[in-house]
């Protein structure tokens, strides 16, 4: 038996390293309803345990590589490209000032949507408040696309917290450490980000493939789906919140595994392979801070002291409005209106009495229907009625009508004869004898 | 064969290294960090102390941690990594891995061999959904056995020489 043991020891090493390998393996790996193993969600302790330890040999190092190379790219930045800096902050101030007044009014409007949308019983997440982070390594495994970031549980962290770039997404925490936390980038086969198509309005589930790209899969054929269309975050996830960036279409392939159905590959918004600083989404909630506050409620007293003044502007035009005397009173008949009050010292203007009238005249003209068409016939000799000039409330002082001129004949033929020699009652212009016919020669006046 | 011996600090110290580089480097190359160095390292050792349980360990060694550091399952890195500690070991009992094409080539092997078996075990004893790209496989292999190449004759000069 001894002999045995000496003579495959080193087998026998071998397969009991295997075998207890091979039983961790078992253990954190469970079948589906659906048949299909996948790994646990969340670590067991003993797993977790491991990990942490991993996690705490080369953390530390990951992050003094990162921070010499921070401090030597900060001794660039702040000591030796140093130009034109006051002047910038400066700017910069100004900018911030203005920059945080409109900010209290988009959170104040962002409070007002939420408060309606929450009427609407529509949820939707907005956000309130990062963290900002540098990553400072990786898993180092092309089948483990995850990223290591020097923030934990310590700054508020938490699995499942959306972490993003100004660019586009990045990915979720998976997992938490005190000091860092491990996020689970979006061109990992085992993620997933509900997505929708901006143009067509297609959702679909986005996660990796095993080239590490992004792609939409599970999405019928269809061909309005174009090469560079915009791909954003559709907000069923409950992690990343509606409308973020997520990349644009690269290419759209048909699933190899089923009829009808297409896959689509999607190039990054954010740059996954070269991420420097990220920041995690803490809270979509609307938590201000007490700078925000005090802002908003600058801005609601503004807005009251506005709204205060408009009123007390139109209460004091409405008051002035009573106090002086209407020209118009609709409980009055129209001749006792104040407008045609004669003893009213103040006479109503009107336009002085024309001199020389002409046809141009106010008034000079007949109506439509005691007009003429046709040849000379249509020119009347007008005449001014008196009761047209003695209009209620018309000036006494006024001089009369200067007497019509006689106007040389009009070659269009009168379309009537008997109407014609009527006065015209609308007016008070009588017409006048219809003019020789056309085919006659014309006077000269 | 000369059984090769090495400082302390060396057997933690470089293998520490190599998985602090192998976390960190793929931010500085992007996609095309195609390398494995915890490999590497397994190899070079392994084929140095020519001992079978020393490889076996320090394999299963290196591959947990690998595994650790992913959100994969622990033990899959190890198995593979075990395996070829101990093939590693088990070879350069009976050649001569002074010469750098064996050297070349038992790398460039050993690194596939190290792939599939990660395959095999994910995909057949686990049973996992997930696919895999075999030229990424194929250029890991190559560029693990370039580093190899220039790597061990600097490991060499830690040795202890008697």
């Amino acid at each position: 038996m001894e002999s045995f043991l000496v003579r495959y020891r080193n087998l026998l090493v071998l397969l009991s390293i295997l075998l207890a390998q091979i039983i961790g393996l078992a253990t954190q790996v469970h079948r589906t309803g659906e048949g299909r193993n996948t790994l646990d969600a969340g670590d067991l302790p003993s797993v977790r345990l491991i990990r942490l330890w991993a996690n705490a040999l080369v953390s530390p190092p990951e992050q003094m590589i990162h921070s010499t190379k921070m401090g030597a790219g900060w001794l660039w930045q702040n000591y030796i490209d140093l130009r034109n800096v006051r002047q910038q902050n400066g700017d910069l101030q100004k900018t911030i000032d203005r920059l945080r007044l409109e900010q209290a009014a988009l959170l104040e409007d962002a409070r007002q949507g939420e408060r309606l949308q929450g009427l609407l019983k529509f949820q939707e997440k907005y956000i309130y408040k990062t963290v900002a982070a540098q990553a400072i390594g990786s898993s180092g495994s092309e089948q483990s696309r995850v990223v290591y970031i020097d923030k934990g549980s310590a700054d508020g962290l938490a699995r499942d917290m959306a972490v993003i770039t100004p660019e586009g997404i990045v990915g979720k925490v998976r997992d938490v450490f005190p000091h860092t936390a491990q996020v689970l980038a979006i061109d990992d086969q085992t993620s997933g980000a509900g997505v929708i198509l901006e143009t067509t309005r297609i959702r679909g589930i986005l996660r990796g493939n095993a080239n590490g790209q992004p792609q939409i899969v599970d999405i019928l054929a269809d061909k309005r789906i174009q090469k560079g269309e915009s791909v954003l975050t559709a907000g069923g996830d409950d992690i990343f919140p509606r409308g973020l960036a997520v990349g644009v279409v690269d290419q759209v392939v048909p699933d190899p595994d089923r009829d009808g159905f297409i896959n689509i590959t999607v190039t990054p918004a954010a740059h996954l392979d070269r991420l420097d600083e990220v920041l995690i989404i803490t809270s979509t909630e609307p938590r201000f801070s007490e700078q925000q506050q005090q802002d908003i409620a600058t801005s609601e007293t503004e807005k009251k002291q506005e709204a205060a003044a408009l009123a007390e502007q139109r209460k004091a035009s409405e008051i002035m409005a009573e106090r002086l005397p209407g020209l118009i009173d609709p409980n009055l008949p129209h001749d006792e209106q104040p407008l045609y009050d004669s003893s009213n010292p103040i006479q109503v203007a009107r336009p002085p009495q024309a001199l020389h009238p002409d046809r141009f005249t106010p008034g000079a003209v007949a109506a439509a229907a005691g007009a003429f068409s046709g040849d000379d016939s249509s020119v009347e000799k007008q005449k001014t009625t008196p009761e047209a000039d003695s209009a209620p409330g018309a000036d006494s002082a006024t001089p009369p009508p200067a007497k019509p001129q006689p106007r040389p004949a009009s070659p269009v033929k009168p379309a009537g004869t008997a109407a014609e020699s009527k006065p015209n009652r609308s007016t008070g212009v009588e017409s006048q004898p219809p003019a020789p016919p056309q085919d006659q020669p014309r006077r000269n006046p | 064969m000369e059984i090769r011996r090495y400082p302390i600090l060396a057997y933690a110290l470089v293998p520490l290294a190599a998985l602090v580089l192998q976390a960190w480097l793929p931010r500085v190359a992007g996609r095309y960090a195609w390398f494995d160095l915890p490999l590497v390292v397994t190899v070079y050792f392994a084929l140095g102390r020519r001992s079978p349980i020393q490889g076996t360990l320090m394999g299963a060694a290196m591959g947990l941690f690998e595994d650790a550091l992913t959100h994969h399952a622990i033990g899959v890195n190890g198995i593979a990594k075990t395996a070829v500690g101990f093939l590693a070991a088990s070879v350069g009992i009976r050649i001569d891995v002074e010469n750098h094409t064996i050297r070349l080539l038992l790398s460039f092997l050993l690194s596939l061999l190290s792939s599939v078996i990660v395959v095999f075990v994910s995909h057949f004893l686990l049973g996992l959904d997930l696919e895999w790209n075999w030229y990424t496989m194929l250029y890991t292999a190559i560029v693990n056995a370039v580093i190899a190449l220039f790597l061990f004759p600097l490991l060499d000069r830690l040795q202890v020489r008697e």
